[in-house]
């Protein structure tokens, strides 16, 4: 019995040890994950500084202020990139705002019980489609339609009106900024109708229900009580989606038209940084033209840095 | 009901009927919440319910307003009458409706607006008031809940800034600014300190000579001190109903005797 006695304690003294060590050897393995991707963040900054030096060197400031994009004379601008970056995601938000905080309102205020589910799921999947599909879908599909029968009618109307005209001039491509912006509007939608969704639950039942015992009407109820309520989860929701959208590659590409030019029109093909590094990069053959390349993905890292920051803090601030 | 209503003392035959509650039961889905409920509020007169948790009461006033309708899944049956007119009937408007009866929650519930939006949001839903005379309905709807002198520097400051009691007042002061018959308060000081309570308690006992106010409350202390009629409840049935203080000093039903003597709750 003593033998019994002493083996089963030799035993658990034995099991404590080896547990304590698969403890430890845990304990590393999940920081040593964590340490992978803030190295990653580290090293993604640092080898796109590495990688831009030449070319910030040699254009200084100017880089930022040039439009020139010249392979051939070795001259490069980003003003161009940057300019598209901006207004095809700025279309974006115009479309993409408006009508994901519509689908959260319908998801969250009068949406049936049954059909929550199936639509939350919907816009999921959404979310999930490659952009490459987006892209095609763009190009194959949007482009054509837009050349045949939006564009001409925005010509023919807003082009015809003094000042904003000038946006709607030139002629209709198909491609350019206006379809990227339009195609980066749906992508957006999945990621800024989950948070508005997300928010517009945050509000107490009680304050909803002190609006409609006033008498009031679900849109005012809406408009007047639930989006004041919310209204700095949603702009850290729609950051989320300009994040997304500054960053957007492929579907981008597809459908820009990849001109190295700044136009007033919409109508007219451009470029963003993303669509510029994915087009480019193959075809860069000096080291200047590279670095270039980095360069701009340098300044896009730090666009999108910035917005999701300040989309982080404004969501922070709800909770 | 028979019996209920020999309870009433003879004085009360002076009174007048506000509301009438005829065999209302109310169903979460399946669940019965009320389970035929029949009794009278009457006007300019408080009406307490009492009674342990989930025995009804809150139920009984989200149907007096119809923002159980909020729902899909909640229904009632029955009838509600409000002078004479039975609002769980499918053609009441519930927007006018609960543009007669106001109500106020549990926890202050300020919408994220000014002082004074949070008073005018109410009015202009349901009329056009030009904006002088806006001013001074404003103001009257606040002094009237005994906010005013603390508001009155500070109306474009938001709603939210106030302290919890504050913003309680304020929530009264939006549901009578629209004129309504009937208040409905359900708990209103149980998020509040008790000098908060106190302010409300007063607040109570001025606007009784006005209004039909029915109010719940889970203080046996406070039905004591601010209500005319005490209503009690028990597991969705109406057990006694009558002056508050027969209630308190002479409850007929020993269910009732129990709870006001604090034997169970």
């Amino acid at each position: 019995m003593s033998l019994a006695l002493d083996k089963s304690l030799r035993s658990a003294a034995a099991r404590s040890q080896s547990s304590s060590l698969m403890d430890r050897i845990f304990s590393a393995l999940v920081l040593g994950s964590t340490a992978i991707v803030l190295l990653s963040l580290l090293g993604v900054f640092v080898a796109l500084a590495v990688g831009a030096w030449p070319a910030l060197q040699k254009f200084g400031f100017g880089f930022l202020v040039t439009e020139v994009w010249n392979p051939v004379t070795a001259q490069f601008g980003a003003v161009a990139p940057i300019f598209g970056t901006l207004v095809t995601s700025l279309v974006a938000m115009l479309i993409g705002v408006p009508i994901s905080i519509g689908i959260a309102i319908f998801m969250t205020e009068l949406c049936p019980d049954r059909l929550r589910r199936p639509l939350g799921i919907a816009i999921e999947l959404l979310a999930g489609i490659p952009s490459i599909i987006y892209g095609i879908w763009g190009l194959f599909v949007l482009a054509p339609f837009m050349q045949q029968h939006v564009q001409p009618l925005l010509i023919d109307t807003l082009g015809e009106l003094p000042i904003i005209g000038n946006l709607f001039q030139g002629p209709p491509y198909g491609i350019g900024i206006l379809t990227a912006g339009l195609v980066l509007g749906i992508m957006v939608l999945p990621f800024i109708t989950a948070v508005a969704r997300d928010v517009f639950l945050t509000v107490p039942a009680m304050v909803r229900e002190s609006a409609y015992g006033i008498g009031a009407t679900t849109w005012e109820v809406v408009w007047r009580v639930v989006i004041p309520y919310c209204k700095v989860g949603l702009l850290g929701g729609v950051m989320l989606g300009l994040g997304r959208a500054l960053g957007e590659t492929m579907a981008v590409t597809f459908v820009i038209g990849n001109a190295h030019r700044i136009s007033s029109s919409i109508l007219a093909p451009g470029t963003t940084i993303s669509a510029s590094i994915a087009n480019e990069f193959t075809e860069a053959t000096t080291d200047i033209y590279t670095s270039s390349l980095v360069a701009l993905g340098l300044i896009l890292f730090f666009i999108t840095f910035v917005v999701l920051s300040i989309s982080r803090m404004m969501l922070r601030r709800l909770r | 009901m028979e019996s209920k209503s020999m309870q009433r003392p003879a004085a009360e035959a002076a009174e007048v009927e506000k509301i009438q509650i005829k065999d209302l039961r109310f169903y979460y889905e399946d669940y019965e919440a009320l389970k035929g409920v029949t009794l009278t509020l009457h006007d300019k007169r408080v009406t307490a319910f009492i009674g342990p948790s989930g025995c009804g009461k809150s139920t009984l006033l989200r149907v007096l307003n119809r923002i159980y309708a909020l729902y899909p899944r909640q229904h009632a049956t029955g009838e509600v009458l409000l002078d004479g007119r039975n609002l769980l009937s499918k053609d009441i408007h519930v927007d006018s409706l609960r543009a007669q009866v106001g109500m106020v929650f549990q926890k202050p519930t300020p919408f994220p607006m000014s002082i004074y939006d949070n008073i005018a949001f109410g009015i202009r839903l349901h009329e056009r008031v030009p904006g002088s005379e806006m001013d001074d309905r404003v103001e009257s709807a606040l002094r009237r809940a005994a906010l005013w002198d603390e508001v009155k520097d500070k109306l474009k400051a938001s709603g939210l800034s106030l302290s919890g009691g504050q913003q309680q007042r304020l929530c009264i002061a939006r549901a009578i600014a629209i004129k309504p018959s009937v208040l409905l308060l359900d708990e209103p000081a149980s998020a509040l300190d008790p000098i908060s309570t106190a302010k409300i308690e007063e607040l109570i006992a001025e606007l009784a000579s006005d209004f039909c106010i029915a109010i719940v409350t889970h203080n046996l202390q406070q039905a004591a001190r601010c209500s005319d009629y005490v209503a009690f409840m028990y597991l969705g049935e109406l057990i006694e109903f009558g002056p508050t203080e027969r209630i308190f000093s002479n409850p007929g039903h020993p269910k009732t005797v129990e709870y006001v003597t604090g034997r169970f709750g």
